[in-house]
């Protein structure tokens, strides 16, 4: 069982295009229903003046929902095998404008993976430039292989040295807090073993995830976990962004996997 | 073992080191907006202290309401796997109350809070609040307890996870509410 080099980059470009065209769906629909963020307050905090001059103009009603249409349209190009450095240098730097709309972070982590799968495709374009295509892509798929695999490793390593996640306190707590909370009052997860049980087993999941490198098929393990988790994550905390964004990166991890460096 | 091989054990082994460390923070405000670029990783790390709104009005005869909380919770659907605006749009709101909370801690001395993005931006949300405004078709304030405000005011609570009480970090100054 192997994944090989162009099966990974038909499925990351699929992926990826999919998780920007859903991101770009949820932008252009906010601007009916947010009345909160206003970007001539949140200017205020760019320190360069021509950098704000600029961005006011980017962030007009018209300029900013073409550039979303844009965005939506090159996703769709990606997912079809037809984006090249050009699309791939425009997402970026879409992606760029987004983060300082919406003052860093639209929805956190899905944001920052997003970025790392961004970065891993114009990598994947620019290096290309200079050397052949595989080449480029396998530095690109490492690229974004280190990046999926350290976001698992530290939020697992950081569940473990807390004593409300080693107690399994942490975990009822959380859920109770969710957007789609809190627990029913008989939730399972109420029960103290279970949620000492669940506790125990993210962490050591996501703490153990680099171990995927070792071999392909413990890659397609971890990662399929890895996608029953996300989903759980969805349903309790209604990130959606988070499963596709963490999706993207699956091809790139067993791509790596099936490479057998370990 | 590769060269290549070795360089990821030595990697994950000195993420492993860093993260006992404690780590230090590094301010600035192209940090702030790039800090997608840094990502840390550390989500639902612990139970510490989590910020929390609450709004009250001011109706024409003078009487105020309860305070009110304003938190995301909406009602769950599957669909909202691939598209899910108001939901996003809720919790993005949420991180704004913890940003007023960690800016609130971190104001320097004869700084004004009030003249912080955040601060205006919860400003907003919490009219907004008063004024009936919804996540998609859930209320920001359920059941709100007055008709017709003429004025409002906001507050920021610490809440620690998992414990009872909790504590006032901010009040905001009575703001009328434009007709």
């Amino acid at each position: 069982m192997t994944l090989e080099l162009p099966q990974a980059i038909r499925a990351f470009e699929i992926l990826l295009g999919w998780s920007l065209l859903v991101q770009s769906a949820e932008y252009l629909q906010l601007h009916a229903i947010d009345r909160v963020s206003q970007w001539r307050i949140q200017r205020a905090e760019v320190p360069h003046a021509r950098v704000r001059q600029a961005l006011d103009w980017i962030y007009q009603p018209i300029p900013y929902h073409g550039m979303l249409g844009l965005r939506a349209l090159l996703a769709l190009a990606l997912m079809l095998g037809l984006a090249g450095l050009g699309s791939a240098l425009l997402l970026f730097v879409m992606a760029l404008l987004l983060l300082l709309r919406w003052r860093g972070a639209f929805n956190g982590g899905s944001d920052f993976m997003t970025l790392v799968g961004l970065t891993g495709l114009l990598l994947a374009h620019a290096i290309a430039r200079f050397t052949s295509p595989d080449t480029a892509w396998h530095v690109a798929l490492w690229y974004v292989t280190v990046h999926s695999l350290s976001s698992y490793f530290v939020s697992g390593w950081v569940k473990l040295m807390r004593p409300e996640w080693r107690s399994g306190q942490a975990l009822t707590v959380f859920l109770d807090h969710g957007v789609y909370g809190p627990l029913p009052e008989h939730s399972i997860f109420r029960s103290p073993r279970l949620a000492l049980l669940c506790s125990w087993g993210f962490t050591l999941w996501e703490g153990l995830f680099p171990l995927a490198l070792l071999d392909v098929r413990l890659a397609a393990l971890l990662c399929a976990t890895a996608v029953a988790f996300h989903f759980m994550v969805f349903w309790f905390f209604g990130l959606n962004r988070f499963f596709w964004a963490w999706l993207s990166t699956f091809p790139a991890i067993l791509y790596c996997a099936s490479l057998g460096m370990l | 073992m590769e060269f290549t091989a070795l360089l990821i054990v030595a990697y994950f082994a000195l993420l492993a080191v860093a993260l006992r460390k404690r780590q230090r923070k590094v301010n600035g405000p192209w940090l702030f907006l790039l800090r997608a670029f840094f990502p840390n990783w550390q989500f639902f790390h612990g139970l510490g202290p989590a910020a929390r709104l609450r709004v009250r009005a001011r109706s024409g005869t003078g009487q105020w309401s309860d305070w009110q909380l304003v938190y995301p919770r909406l009602p769950r659907q599957a669909a909202h796997l691939v598209h899910n605006p108001a939901v996003n749009l809720a919790l993005s709101q949420q991180n704004l109350v913890e940003h007023l909370a960690t800016d609130v801690h971190d104001l320097a001395e004869q700084a004004d809070i009030r003249d912080c993005v955040s601060y205006q931006l919860v400003t907003r949300l919490a009219r907004d609040a008063v004024q009936g405004g919804r996540w998609g078709d859930t209320p920001l304030v359920p059941q709100p307890d007055w008709s017709v405000p003429e004025a409002f005011q906001f507050e920021v609570r610490l809440l620690r996870l998992g414990q009872s009480g909790d504590e006032q970090l901010l009040q905001s100054p009575v703001m009328p509410l434009s007709p």
